[in-house]
C-alpha cells in the first residue's frame, strides 16, 4: 500500500457513522477539509395570515445553496413518514476527483432512514437567578409541552444556571423525562449561550429531524460563547432553535434581539410570553409547528465555498408570491482536518 | 452546590467564601472519606448521643440547605451552620443582618417539612389513594389539579410560594401524578432524620437568649436563627475531638461565643492534649508563646481565651499560621526572640484591620512567607542579591503606611533577620506589588541556583525596579533557573523596549509575537526537548530578534528568525514547517508504538484547534512573505502567491447577530477589536494583482504579521487546551481576539500581566476574549472553559475556586520521559504508605513514629481521626481517609528517616526497597517529584511540578483562593497509580491525566470549594471507572 493510499484509507476510516460528504481544501499543503454533512431544511411555508400550507410535493420547492440548484434528496411533511427520492452520493456519482469529494463511509441511507424517524426535541431550561420567580409556572409549562407532544418524538430536558445539567437524556418516555423537568433546582448564574451550545452540539450528534427549544428568562450574565458561534453551529448542523422569553422584549432588548436573530437564522421562532398562558400558547406553537414542517435533504452540489453559504428555499411561480417561507438561511461548513499523508504513514499513529 | 442561597449569592459571593475544613463527627465515623483529606475529625459528639431532628427526608433538607447529598449525617449540622454563617444574613459578619433569600427559604421548608411530617403520620409515609386524598397534600405542596383529577391528575401551581419550596426540596411530583393517573397508591416515606449534634442541644440552647432548653430545645433552629452561635458551632466542629472536649469544659461554649470569629478563622490548629496546648515549636517555645499571648499553655482554657482575644485576633492569626508549617519551619519562626520580634512586627501600632473581621481571610502572605522563606545552610534566611539590595527596594516601595514606617529602620538593618521582621509586618499590606511579594518571587528565582548562578544585586535591583510591569513574566525564571543573569537582563532589556514602541498596533503585535515565541520556547524547554547547556544560547537567539523594532514587516521577519533560532535548538535544522513545529510540541520524538500514537494524538489536537481558530498556517504565511520579498526584487510569482493570498481572505468573521449600534449600546466598553477587523479587512490577492512596487510590495508583508503572532499565540492556547473545551473549538476569533494592546480592556493596558477575561456574560460583546499576556496561560484557559464541563450530579458546581488549578495539573505537566520503573514506583510508595498504616494499626510503637510524619500533612482533627482509627484497628476507615498525596509522603519520609527500620514492609516495601536498590534515581523523591507534582504557580510563583510537604492551604480573599487548589497534590499521583495497574504505558498518561481530570470534576459534588473530602471522593469514584472500563472516551485506548 503506497502512503498516498494508506493515507486515504485512514482517513476514510474516520468518517465512519455519519452520512458526509468530503470536500478536499484547494490545495495539497493546507490540510483543512471541510465537512459538508446531509444538509437537512426544517421548512415552514405559511399563507400571509399564518397559517401552514400544507400538501406540497417536492417538485414545488426549489432549493439553492449560493445560487446553486440542489436536489432534494429526501421530502417530508409534518410526522409523516419521509420519503427518499435520491440516494446518497455513495451510490451516485459525486466522486469526481477532481472535487475531492470523498463518499461517506457508512451508507448514506443511514442518515436518510433517520431522517424518517420522528423529531428529536432538545429542551433547555433556564433554572438561574433570573428566573426565581416564575419557576414553578415555568415548570408547569414545560411538562404540560412535554405531555402534550405526540407520536414517535424524543425529548431530552436539559436545565441550565452557571452550568448546563442534563436532566433527562433523550428518551420517547415521558415519565422520565417529566422526572427531569421536576428535578430542576434553582439558583446561580445564567450562561444561556454555552448550555445552547452544548445543547446543539448534543443534538448535532443525532440523526434525524432535531429541534431545539430553548425557555429562558433572557439574560446571560456568564457566557463565554457569544450568541453568534451558537447560531452558526445550529445552522451548520441544521437545527432550528425555538426560544421562549418569559419576559417582554422590550425589558431586555439585547436577550430579546438576539432570541429573535437567532430564531429565524437557524429557522426557529421566537415567542415573548411573560405569562403562563403565553407560555402555554408559545409551546402550542412549537408543536404546532414541529406537525407542519416540510423536512427537506440533500447532498450539495460541488461548491468550491469553504466559508459561508447561503441557502435560498422558494416555491416558484405564482404561488411562491404569497407564502412565507422559513427555514433556516445557510451555513458554514465544518472545518476539519486530517494529517497529512506523510505524517500519518511516519507515525504510523493510526490504527 | 446549587442551592436557592444562590438566588442571591451566585457568582460573586462564592469566589469569595471561606472555610477550613470540613467537620464531621467521629467516634462513629460513617463515611470516613470525610475524614479523609487532613481536614477533618470529629467534634466530639455528646457522650449522650444527643440527636437533632430534621423534618423529612434528609435528602430534602440537604437540597435547601446547599449541602452536598453525600455529606454524612455528621457533617450535616456543620454544614447547615456554616451556610447560615456565609450566605444566611445580609451585611458584615460581625454585625445582626437581615436574612438572605436562603435562610427565608431555608426556613419556610423546614416548616412545610414539618406539616408533610403530620400528614405522614406515626409511621412516617404520605400515601395517597385517590384525588380525593390527595387534596390535603395539594394543599401543604401549593399544587392543584390543573382539570377535574378523575380526568387527568395533571398538576399545577397553586402557591407560588409553597410549590417552589415543594420542587426545589425534591419532592416526587410527577410520581405523585403518575400514581393518581395510574389508580394506583402514592406512597412516600417521610421519616425525620436524625443527625449528631457536637455536645448537646441544650449546651447550645443555654447560649441563646431566645431558646427553650430542655426538651424543646431544637438546634436545628438555633443554628437557623442565630449567626453568632452557628458560628461557633462551625468553629468547634473543626476542632478535634480531645480539644473541644476541654474547650467545652473550660471555659464552655459561652464565654468562646464572643471569639466565635477568631475561632472559626484561626482555631483549627489549636490542640490540646492532656489539658495542654500544643503551640507551635513544641516545648521549647512554650514560654515564648506563654509571654506572647499572656497565659500558659499548660492552662488550656486560659491560654485559647487569651490567644482569641487577644489583639483583635492576630495573636490567633500567628499562632495559627505558625501551626501549619512544618517542624522545621516552626523551629525557627518559634525561636523565643523571633517569636516576640515578628509578632510585634505583624502586630504593628494599628490592629485594624482586624484579621478576622472581613468574610474571607484576609492576605496569606505571612503563610507564604512561613511556608517558603529559604534558610541558607548557616541558618540565616536567605536574602536575593544582598542587604544592601533589600533596603533600596524598600526605600523605593514606601508608598503604603506600613511599608512606610520601615523605611528609615531598614537604613540600620545589620542581618538578614531583619529583613524577615519587616517582611513579616508587610504582610498585612494586600498590595501585591509589595516588598513581600517581591522578595517571595526573587527567592522562588533564585532558590536551587548555584552559587556561581544567583542572581546578582544588578539583576535582584533591575528585577524588583521591573517587578509592577513584569512580575508575571518571571515565571520563566522561576521554572528554569540555568537562566543566568544575562538572559534574565536581556528579557527585561527587550521587553522594556518593545514596551516603548509607540505604534499601539506595531507595539501590540510585537508584544504579542514576543510573548507567544517565549512561550513556546518554554514548553520545548519544559519537554526536554532544548538541552541544559543551550538553555541561555537558545533563550537569547529567541529573544534577540526582537531588538530594535520599528515596523510591521521588520516584526514579521523577527518572529519568523525568533522561531527558527528555537527550532534549530531543539533539531539543528534551520527549515521547518508548520506540521514540523506541532509535532515539535506535541512532544519529544517517541520510539515505541504507544509513543508515537500518544504524540500523534497531542498533535492532532493542536492541529483540531489550530482550524477551529481558523489561524492562517505558517507554511502560508512564510511562502507569501519569502514570495513578496521576491516580487519585490523583480521575480514575477504573481501568480504563484496569488492562492496562497486567498488562502488569508478566507478567514470570515462570524456573522454578527448585532449591527454596530447596537454592539456600541449593549456591549459598553467592548469596542470591536481592531486587530481582528484588520485581519477580515486585508487582501493581499488585491495588492498582488495591482502591480505593486517594490516598496508597496515589501510593507505590504508587514501585514502578514497579525497573522503570524495569532498563528504562534494559538499555538500556544492549543497546547494548552483543558479538557473539555469548547470556546477553543466554537469561538473561532477566541485567539484572535487575545489583546495585547489595551484596547479591548475596561481597567487599562496589561500587557505583561496575568491575562483577565472580559466580555464574557455580555451577548453583544462577541465572547469572551483574554486582555494581557501569556503567562499563566495554562491557568486562564482553565478559567474560560471549566463551566463546559457538565457536573453529574443534579445542584453539583463546578468550583471556580478549585477547578481551573485541578486542570492545569492535568494539562501543563507531560510525562515523556517517565519510565515504567518511575511509574511503579509511584504506586508502590503509595501501597508502602497503606501497608504502613496497616502495621500501625497493630503495632503501638510504629504508631506514633507513623502519626508524627503524617501531621505534617494533616491538620489536628484529620490526624486525631487516623490515630483514633488506628488504635481502633479499623484499617478500612484510615485507608478511605487518606490521600494518595499523603500515603506517598508516609513512605517516603518513614524511609528517610528510619532507613534501617524496614522490618514494617511488606510486599510493597520490600519491592520499593528493591526497586530503590535498582533505579535510585528513578524512585528518588526529587525525580517523583519533579515528574508527578503539580505546577505552584500562586504558591511559589513556579510552573515547575513539585510535591510540598504542606498541609492544605485555607482559602483567601482575591488570587489567594488559588492557593488552596495548589495545595491539592494528589491527582497525579493516583492516576498514576492506576495507569501502572491497569498495565498503561507511562506515555498514556499524557491522555489519560486530563480526561480522568475531567470525569473527576463532572463528579465533584461539595458543599463548599474547601470540601476536599468531595475531592477525594470524585477522584476515587473516577478510578473505581476506569478500573472497570467504564470511561468512554477511554476505553478504545487500552493498554500499551
Amino acid at each position: 500500500m503506497t502512503k498516498r493510499s494508506l493515507f486515504l484509507f485512514l482517513f476514510f476510516s474516520f468518517l465512519v457513522g455519519g452520512a458526509a460528504v468530503w470536500l478536499r481544501a484547494q490545495d495539497n499543503q493546507a490540510n483543512i477539509r471541510v465537512k459538508v454533512e446531509l444538509v437537512q431544511l426544517n421548512v415552514a411555508v405559511m399563507d400571509h395570515k399564518g397559517g401552514y400550507i400544507t400538501g406540497l410535493n417536492p417538485s414545488d420547492f426549489v432549493v439553492l445553496e449560493d445560487g446553486i440548484r440542489q436536489k432534494i434528496a429526501t421530502f417530508g411533511e409534518g410526522n409523516e413518514a419521509t420519503r427518499t427520492l435520491i440516494e446518497g452520493p455513495e451510490e451516485g456519482k459525486s466522486k469526481s476527483a477532481d472535487e475531492g469529494a470523498a463518499p461517506p463511509a457508512s451508507d448514506g441511507a443511514s442518515g436518510l432512514r433517520s431522517a424518517m424517524m420522528g423529531a428529536n426535541v432538545f429542551v433547555l431550561f433556564d433554572t438561574s437567578n433570573y428566573m426565581y420567580h416564575g419557576f414553578v409556572f415555568a415548570q408547569d409549562a414545560i411538562a404540560d409541552f412535554v405531555r402534550s407532544l405526540e407520536g414517535p418524538d424524543r425529548i431530552a430536558f436539559y436545565s441550565y444556571s452557571r452550568d448546563l445539567s442534563r436532566a433527562s437524556i433523550l428518551s420517547p418516555d415521558r415519565s422520565q423525562v417529566l422526572r427531569g423537568v421536576r428535578s430542576t433546582v434553582a439558583g446561580d448564574d445564567a450562561a444561556l449561550y454555552n448550555a445552547l451550545l452544548l445543547t446543539v452540539k448534543d443534538a448535532g450528534q443525532i440523526s434525524g429531524r432535531k429541534v431545539v427549544v430553548v425557555f429562558s428568562n433572557g439574560p446571560d450574565n456568564s457566557s463565554m460563547v457569544p450568541p453568534e458561534d451558537v447560531a452558526e453551529l445550529a445552522q451548520s448542523k441544521g437545527i432550528p432553535i425555538y426560544m421562549i422569553s418569559t419576559r417582554e422584549a422590550k425589558l431586555e432588548p439585547v436577550s430579546a434581539t438576539v432570541f429573535e436573530r437567532m430564531a429565524a437564522a437557524t429557522g426557529g421562532e421566537a415567542y415573548f410570553a411573560k405569562t403562563w398562558r403565553d407560555q402555554q400558547k408559545a409551546f402550542a406553537a412549537i408543536r404546532n409547528d414541529l406537525a407542519h414542517l416540510y423536512t427537506i435533504s440533500y447532498y450539495p452540489q460541488p461548491n468550491p465555498n469553504r466559508g459561508w453559504r447561503a441557502i435560498t428555499v422558494k416555491i416558484p411561480g405564482e404561488r411562491g408570491k404569497s407564502v412565507r417561507i422559513r427555514t433556516r438561511d445557510g451555513y458554514r461548513p465544518l472545518p476539519t482536518m486530517a494529517p497529512s499523508p506523510e505524517r500519518a504513514a511516519q507515525e504510523g499513529g493510526l490504527q | 452546590m446549587k442551592s436557592p442561597r444562590c438566588l442571591l449569592f451566585a457568582g460573586f459571593f462564592f469566589w469569595f467564601v471561606f472555610q477550613t475544613a470540613i467537620a464531621q463527627n467521629a467516634p462513629v465515623v460513617a463515611q470516613s472519606e470525610v475524614a479523609g483529606t487532613a481536614q477533618t475529625a470529629a467534634p466530639a459528639t455528646s457522650a449522650s448521643g444527643d440527636e437533632a431532628t430534621i423534618p423529612g427526608p434528609l435528602r430534602s433538607f440537604l437540597r435547601m440547605a446547599g449541602i452536598s447529598q453525600k455529606a454524612t449525617l455528621q457533617e450535616v449540622l456543620p454544614l447547615l451552620a456554616r451556610n447560615v454563617v456565609i450566605d444566611g444574613y445580609h451585611g458584615p459578619q460581625d454585625r445582626p443582618g437581615r436574612p438572605t433569600e436562603y435562610l427565608i427559604l431555608l426556613m419556610r421548608y423546614v416548616q412545610q417539612a414539618r406539616e408533610l411530617q403530620a400528614l405522614a403520620g406515626p409511621e412516617g409515609e404520605i400515601r395517597v389513594g385517590n384525588c380525593e386524598q390527595a387534596a390535603p397534600l395539594l394543599a401543604v405542596l401549593g399544587y392543584r389539579f390543573r382539570q377535574e383529577c378523575a380526568k387527568d391528575p395533571s398538576l399545577e401551581a397553586a402557591n407560588s410560594e409553597r410549590a417552589f419550596l415543594t420542587i426545589d426540596s425534591g419532592f416526587p411530583l410527577s410520581e405523585l401524578e403518575e400514581s393518581l393517573r395510574s389508580a394506583k397508591i402514592f406512597k412516600y416515606p417521610f421519616p425525620a432524620t436524625k443527625v449528631p449534634v457536637i455536645f448537646t442541644q441544650n449546651e447550645w440552647a443555654a447560649n441563646d437568649k431566645n431558646a427553650a432548653t430542655g426538651r424543646n430545645a431544637d438546634v436545628v433552629d438555633l443554628l437557623l436563627r442565630n449567626r453568632n452561635l452557628a458560628r461557633l458551632y462551625w468553629g468547634i466542629s473543626r476542632i478535634d475531638a480531645e480539644t473541644a472536649n476541654d474547650l467545652r469544659q473550660s471555659p464552655g461554649l459561652g464565654k468562646l461565643l464572643p471569639y466565635a470569629p477568631a475561632l472559626d478563622f484561626y482555631g483549627s490548629q489549636i490542640c490540646i492534649r492532656s489539658g495542654k496546648v500544643l503551640v507551635p515549636g513544641g516545648p521549647a517555645a512554650e514560654s515564648a508563646w506563654k509571654e506572647l499571648v499572656g497565659a500558659s499553655p499548660e492552662s488550656s482554657a486560659e491560654f485559647v481565651t487569651a490567644l482569641l482575644a487577644k489583639d483583635a485576633g492576630w495573636a490567633a492569626t500567628y499562632f495559627d499560621t505558625l501551626s501549619r508549617v512544618s517542624h522545621a519551619r516552626q523551629a525557627y519562626f518559634a525561636d523565643p526572640h523571633r517569636l516576640q520580634v515578628f509578632y510585634r512586627a505583624l502586630r504593628g501600632k494599628d490592629l485594624s484591620p482586624g484579621p478576622t473581621r472581613p468574610v474571607f481571610r484576609p492576605a496569606p502572605g505571612l503563610l507564604l512567607l512561613a511556608t517558603n522563606l529559604q534558610l541558607d545552610p548557616d541558618g540565616q534566611p536567605h536574602v536575593p542579591g544582598s542587604l544592601a539590595v533589600w533596603k533600596d527596594i524598600i526605600h523605593r516601595k514606601g508608598e503604603s503606611k506600613i511599608v512606610g514606617e520601615w523605611t528609615a529602620r531598614a537604613k540600620g538593618w545589620k542581618n538578614p533577620e531583619q529583613l524577615v521582621e519587616a517582611l513579616v509586618a508587610f504582610s498585612r499590606v494586600g498590595d501585591e506589588q509589595s516588598p513581600l511579594q517581591v522578595y517571595l518571587v526573587l527567592s522562588e528565582m533564585d532558590r536551587v541556583r548555584p552559587p556561581e548562578q544567583r542572581l546578582s544585586p544588578q539583576t535582584v535591583t533591575l528585577l524588583a525596579e521591573k517587578f509592577p510591569r513584569f512580575s508575571n513574566q518571571y515565571l520563566f525564571f522561576s521554572e528554569f533557573h540555568d537562566l543566568n543573569n544575562d538572559s534574565i537582563t536581556a528579557f527585561l532589556k527587550l521587553a522594556d523596549e518593545l514596551d516603548h514602541i509607540h505604534n499601539t498596533a506595531l507595539r501590540a503585535n510585537a508584544v504579542g509575537l514576543f510573548q507567544a515565541n517565549t512561550s513556546l520556547w518554554q514548553i520545548l524547554a519544559r519537554q526536554g526537548q532544548i538541552p541544559s547547556a543551550e538553555l541561555n544560547p537558545s533563550w537569547q537567539a529567541a529573544i534577540h530578534p526582537f531588538a530594535g523594532i520599528t515596523s510591521s514587516e521588520q516584526l514579521f521577519d523577527a518572529g519568523r528568525s525568533s522561531l527558527r533560532e528555537m527550532y534549530t535548538a531543539v533539531t539543528g535544522k534551520r527549515e521547518f514547517s508548520q506540521d514540523d513545529l506541532v509535532e515539535l510540541l506535541a512532544g519529544p520524538g517517541q520510539v515505541s508504538a504507544d509513543g508515537r500514537r500518544v504524540r500523534q494524538e497531542l498533535a492532532t489536537r493542536i492541529r483540531a484547534v489550530l482550524t477551529g481558530q481558523r489561524l492562517a498556517s505558517l507554511d502560508t504565511l512564510f511562502a507569501l512573505g519569502d514570495g513578496m520579498n521576491q516580487m519585490a526584487n523583480g521575480q514575477p510569482l504573481a501568480n504563484v502567491l496569488l492562492p496562497l493570498a486567498s488562502d488569508l481572505k478566507e478567514f470570515e468573521l462570524p456573522r454578527t447577530l448585532f449591527t454596530a449600534g447596537e454592539r456600541t449600546e449593549w456591549a459598553p466598553g467592548m469596542p470591536a477589536n481592531p486587530h481582528t477587523a484588520l485581519q477580515a479587512r486585508t487582501d493581499l490577492t488585491k495588492i498582488i494583482k495591482s502591480s505593486p512596487s517594490p516598496k508597496e510590495l515589501m510593507e505590504a508583508r508587514g501585514l502578514l504579521t497579525p497573522f503570524l503572532r495569532d498563528t504562534l499565540v494559538g499555538l500556544n492556547y492549543a497546547y494548552y487546551e483543558p479538557p473539555g473545551a469548547q470556546m477553543l473549538h466554537n469561538n473561532p476569533v477566541f485567539v484572535r481576539s487575545h489583546d495585547f494592546s489595551g484596547q479591548m480592556t475596561a481597567g487599562g493596558e496589561q500587557s505583561w500581566q496575568i491575562a483577565s477575561l472580559f466580555g464574557s456574560g455580555s451577548p453583544a460583546a462577541g465572547g469572551a476574549h483574554l486582555a494581557g499576556s501569556l503567562a499563566d496561560l495554562p491557568f486562564v484557559l482553565a478559567r474560560v472553559e471549566q463551566d463546559f464541563i457538565v457536573p453529574e450530579n443534579v445542584q453539583a458546581l463546578i468550583w471556580p475556586q478549585v477547578v481551573p488549578s485541578l486542570m492545569t495539573g492535568a494539562v501543563l505537566p507531560r510525562w515523556w520521559r517517565v519510565t515504567r520503573n518511575e511509574l511503579h514506583a509511584v504506586t508502590l510508595y503509595q501501597r508502602t504508605g497503606e501497608e504502613l498504616l496497616a502495621a500501625a494499626a497493630e503495632n503501638e510503637k510504629l504508631r506514633p513514629l507513623v502519626m508524627d510524619i503524617l501531621s505534617d500533612r494533616m491538620f489536628p482533627q484529620g490526624s486525631e481521626y487516623v490515630e483514633r482509627s488506628l488504635a481502633a484497628d479499623n484499617l478500612p476507615q484510615v485507608l478511605a481517609a487518606v490521600t494518595p498525596g499523603q500515603t506517598f509522603y508516609l513512605a517516603a519520609e518513614f524511609r528517610r528517616r528510619f532507613p534501617d527500620q524496614n522490618d514494617y514492609w511488606r510486599a510493597a516495601g520490600r519491592e520499593l526497597d528493591d526497586l530503590s536498590r535498582r533505579y535510585p534515581s528513578e524512585t528518588s523523591w526529587e525525580r517523583l517529584s519533579e515528574d508527578f507534582g503539580v505546577p505552584h504557580p500562586a504558591m511559589e510563583g513556579n510552573y515547575s511540578r513539585a510535591l510540598l510537604d504542606v498541609k492544605p492551604f485555607p482559602a483567601f480573599m482575591g488570587y489567594a483562593s488559588r492557593l488552596l487548589a495548589e495545595s491539592w497534590d494528589s491527582n497525579n499521583l493516583y492516576w498514576a497509580r492506576l495507569a501502572d495497574e491497569k498495565g498503561y504505558s507511562p506515555v498514556m498518561l499524557n491522555l489519560l491525566v486530563p480526561e480522568l481530570t475531567r470525569r473527576m470534576i463532572e463528579k465533584i459534588f461539595a458543599s463548599h470549594f474547601e470540601d476536599w473530602p468531595a475531592l477525594l471522593n470524585a477522584m476515587r469514584e473516577t478510578g473505581e471507572e476506569f478500573r472497570q472500563g467504564k470511561i468512554a472516551s477511554l476505553r478504545p485506548m487500552g493498554p500499551g
